[in-house]
Parts: structure tokens; sequence; C-alpha cells
């Protein structure tokens, strides 16, 4: 028996992880996910377990090239998005990225942000960094994105206030501006959160290096 | 909190360094690095995926160790140790021999005394 689920997750790396683990705690193994859909087969409780991983900042080649190496070592792989395709275009530009930036185009990163690893219990801990500076790697660039999301939702509102830019009623503008204060705060939180994850790693890695 | 990090003239790798050297005297795949470090060091270094990742693309830069076979194979690509890469495992040998001898002299008389 399958069953789709339908999620969203602000907090797309440790949010998501726990539930997958959660789900497969109850004996759900996930059989494929679509942008906000996840589909599950039943399986033996305890069988499988979940890691996440951001891939959002490294060019297409390179994820792939990545993707295909996790494959080798024996993980399923699945593909996710971060984000609702909102976008008409083919082009992304992520400004989350290293350096400039890179541009995503269809059909290559695009929608394919986060890796979702599976691997059979084995009773060792699913661990992708065993090295506190790569660990902090990972979560800075996960932070990147979260300050990049706030900064657009700043923009995003800043844009509402420039005077007759919109046909808008003055009330509908600030139903507008109610919508995009929701989701700034649905972005900070977890961007808080990255943050002092990033600071901890870092005083723990002033002990250990 | 102070910590000592190692002496930049000292040109010690680091284990993971070494352990990766050592793994691809003959070529092997990335699991199979993975596991000869677990299984040689009796499980006191346990790599994450992501870790020796990071590490083999970095002496690839290095050209310390080469991608071996074609790689449009669609078998797991392998990796074997350059003769520069070579050279660098053998220094460390030397080095740690070194290190190895001060040490047991030290300890060891310490300990008749």
């Amino acid at each position: 028996m399958s069953r789709t689920v339908l999620r969203y997750f602000f907090d797309f790396l440790d949010e998501q992880e726990k539930w997958l683990n959660s789900m497969a705690k109850c004996g759900y193994r996930l059989k494929k996910c679509g942008i906000m859909t996840y589909t599950f087969d039943e399986c033996k409780p305890n069988e499988y377990e979940y890691a996440i991983e951001f891939v959002g900042d490294r060019a297409y080649s390179k994820a792939k090239d990545y993707r295909r190496y996790l494959e080798d070592m024996g993980f399923r792989t699945f593909t996710k998005n971060i984000n609702w395709n909102l976008s008409y275009g083919k082009i992304r530009w992520r400004p989350y990225a290293k350096g400039m930036g890179h541009i995503s185009t269809s059909p290559g990163g695009f929608n394919k942000e986060l890796l979702i690893l599976e691997k059979k219990k084995d009773g060792k801990p699913f661990e992708l960094y065993t090295d506190v500076s790569d660990k902090l790697n990972a979560y800075k660039s996960v932070k990147r994105t979260y300050v990049w999301a706030v900064l657009m939702m700043i923009g995003l509102s800043a844009i509402t206030f420039i005077p007759n830019v919109s046909s808008l009623s003055p009330a509908m503008t600030w139903v507008l501006r109610a919508v995009i204060l929701f989701f700034s705060i649905l972005f900070v939180i977890p961007m808080v959160k990255y943050f002092s994850l990033v600071n901890q790693l870092k005083e723990e890695s002033k002990t250990f290096d | 909190m102070v910590y000592i990090r190692d002496n930049i003239k000292g040109g010690a790798l680091t284990e993971t360094t070494f352990l990766v050297l050592l793994a691809v005297y003959t070529p092997n795949h990335g699991y199979g690095i993975m596991q000869f470090i677990e299984n040689e060091t009796n499980g006191r270094v346990v790599l994450g995926a992501g870790t020796l990742y990071g590490a083999i693309n970095t002496l690839v830069k290095k050209k310390w160790i080469a991608p071996s076979g074609n790689e449009f194979d669609s078998k797991k690509k392998e990796y074997v140790i350059t003769g520069l890469g070579k050279q660098k495992a053998e220094e460390e040998l030397k080095r740690i021999v070194e290190v190895w001898k001060l040490a047991s002299t030290i300890i060891k008389g310490d300990r008749i005394t």
C-alpha cells in the first residue's frame, strides 16, 4: 500500500529529516517526492533512516557528480526542491550560491536543491560529515539561503510602499503586506536557528582543530 | 581557550589525508576507501560520506591521487595514488617514525627510572 502525504517544510533541513525518520520509524519508506508531496511504501518499522543534504549552492554538474558518488556508496537518493516553483522563466538566479551566485537552468539543478539520502539502519549513526569544518560549511550554506529568503521578503514588502506601483486598493495592499510578513517570519525562524548552529560549531572548531 | 595547531613547516598530513592515500595504493572506489579506513583503524576512524567526498576531491585537485580507468564507465569511479602522492606518503611515514623514535626513547626512559 502506498500513501501520499502533503507537506511543506520551511525548515527544510532538520525538520524535514526528523519527519522522514519518524515516518520510517512507523514503517513508511519514501518512494518518491514531488514539489509538496511525499509518497511512501509500507515497510518494516525502523528499517531505514534518512539524511538530507543541501546541494543548492553547487553547480549542477557538481551536484550530479556528488549524487552519483553517494549512489555508489550504497545510498538511495532523491532530489527535492526547497521552494515552490513560482517563476515562469526557465532560468533562476541563486543568490545564495557561492561567489557571484550560480544561474540554475532547467532541467538541471532547478528544483533539486536538496538530496534526500536513504540507508538501511545498521546501528551506526547516519553522519555525512565527520569533520567540524565540513559540518560548519554545510550549515553556513543553509544559513546563507535563509538570509537571502528574508532579504527577498524585505525587498518585496519595500515594493508595496512605492506609491502607484500596483492597482491594489489600500486595504488589499495591507493584506498583501500581512501575507509577506507572515512568510518572512516563517523564514526568519529557521534563519535564527541556523545562525546559532553555525556559532555553536565555530566554538567547537576552536577546541578541536 | 588555548589550542595548539600544527606547525606550518612541520609538514604533517592530517590523519584523514594519510589514510585516504594508503587506501588507494591499489585502485579503490569511495565505498572501498571508507571500508578500508574503518577496518584498518578498527573503527577508530569512521569517515562520513560527505567528508570523504571532500577529501577525495581535494586530493585529486592536488594530483596526489587520480581517477583510474574510464571516467564514463558505468562502473563505480575508482581512484589510485599518483607518484606525487606516494612521495607525500613516504615523507609522512618518515616523519611518523622520527616522532615515534623520539617518543619511545623518552617515554620508555621515564618508565625505567
